[in-house]
Order: C-alpha cells, then sequence, then structure tokens
C-alpha cells in the first residue's frame, strides 16, 4: 500500500466516522428539529469526506471530475432539503420537545412582508385610483 | 487488502443505513421518515461508488449521478405534497 492509499482510507473511515454520528444523533435525539440538526450537518460532511477518498483511490482525471460533480450536488442538494423539511414542519405545527426554548423570528419576517406587500398594494390601488 | 477493508467499510455503511431504518419505522410524524430516507439514499450513492472502484466497472458513476437527481426531485415532491396537499 503506498501513503496516498493511507490518506484515502482515512477519509474513508473518517466519512465513516461522521456518518455513524448523525446516525446516532437520528436515533438518541427528542425532538424533529433536533434530528434533522444532526442529519443534515453530518451526513454532508461524511459524503464529502467519503467521495474525496474514493477520489484518491481511482485516481483518473475524468472519473474524479464526476465524483467531484456529484459531491457538489449533494452539498447543495442536502442544506435545501434539510431547510425545506424545517419549513414543512414548522407549517404543519409539530411539536417541539418539552422544556425547548423559543426564539421564533420566522413569524415576525412573515408580518414583515405581509404589511410591505400591503403598503405596496394600497400605493398601486391609489395611484389608479386618482 | 484494500478490497477487503473497503468490503469491511461497506459492511459498515450497511449497518448505518439499518439503524437509521429502525428511525423510519419508529418515527411518530412522517417528516422524521423522511430524514431517515435521506440518509439512506446517500449512504446508497457511497454503497454504488464503493462498488464501481471495486468492479473496475466506472459506469456505474453515472448511475449514482441519475440516482441523486431522481431522490432530489422524489424528496421535492413529497415535501410539496404534505405542504399543500397536491403536488401539481
Amino acid at each position: 500500500m503506498t501513503i496516498m492509499q493511507y490518506i484515502a482510507l482515512f477519509f474513508i473511515f473518517g466519512g465513516l466516522f461522521f456518518l455513524f454520528v448523525g446516525v446516532l444523533g437520528l436515533i438518541r435525539l427528542p425532538d424533529l428539529y433536533t434530528r434533522m440538526h444532526a442529519m443534515g450537518k453530518c451526513d454532508t460532511l461524511g459524503t464529502g469526506m467519503m467521495l474525496i477518498g474514493i477520489m484518491i483511490f481511482i485516481g483518473d482525471i475524468t472519473n474524479a471530475t464526476k465524483l467531484l460533480m456529484i459531491g457538489a450536488m449533494v452539498a447543495t442538494i442536502n442544506p435545501v432539503i434539510t431547510h425545506l423539511i424545517a419549513k414543512t414542519a414548522y407549517n404543519r405545527g409539530t411539536p417541539m420537545a418539552e422544556g425547548s426554548f423559543v426564539i421564533n423570528d420566522y413569524v415576525a419576517s412573515q408580518r414583515r412582508r405581509r404589511s410591505q406587500q400591503l403598503e405596496t398594494l394600497t400605493e398601486k390601488e391609489g395611484g389608479k385610483n386618482e | 487488502m484494500i478490497s477487503s477493508i473497503l468490503n469491511w467499510v461497506v459492511i459498515g455503511v450497511i449497518v448505518i443505513s439499518l439503524m437509521a431504518i429502525a428511525r423510519a419505522y419508529k418515527g411518530p410524524t412522517v417528516l422524521d421518515r423522511v430524514v431517515a430516507m435521506n440518509i439512506i439514499t446517500t449512504n446508497v450513492v457511497i454503497i454504488i461508488l464503493i462498488f464501481s472502484y471495486l468492479d473496475n466497472s466506472y459506469y456505474y458513476i453515472d448511475v449514482a449521478f441519475v440516482f441523486v437527481l431522481g431522490v432530489f426531485i422524489g424528496t421535492l415532491c413529497i415535501l410539496k405534497l404534505l405542504r399543500e396537499g397536491h403536488i401539481i
């Protein structure tokens, strides 16, 4: 085994460790939001490290570029999915764990946006009426 | 040497997927199951790539590429169905 293969095995086992920690959080944590928090970080990091390891193993530039594209795609898709799951859970009213401390910025931002929309609507209608 | 180590890595990834399946079986809401499904699909991508290296058949990388895109569209459709009650 050459030294590059040792480096690749280091990356692969690091990725396996992070995937394991993420699934441990998925099983142990008490709440949907905290589980999603564990999934969204550890899954992206673990998959990225695994892909780097396999890329070093393959060593061919064309296939390594394809793996880089898969890595970029996973790194953009996973945060989008996590954000949408959080928004869906909030809109469906999924209960939080007991004793959780809530700072709700989402309602305030929605109210602000709604009032701005109302202001622009009234301005437009006033212009038409005049 | 390397192939046996990578086989054990694949077995470890399968064990991680089984732990996620336990959460998908037990999970009280639908969204827990969506989260568990997300983890399982990324594990399937990793398994496909490791087997493409072990087999020296690199066409499977394109399979993993298409799999990632299809799973993304599927999860988007499930979340839109849960939010609005209809997809299209």
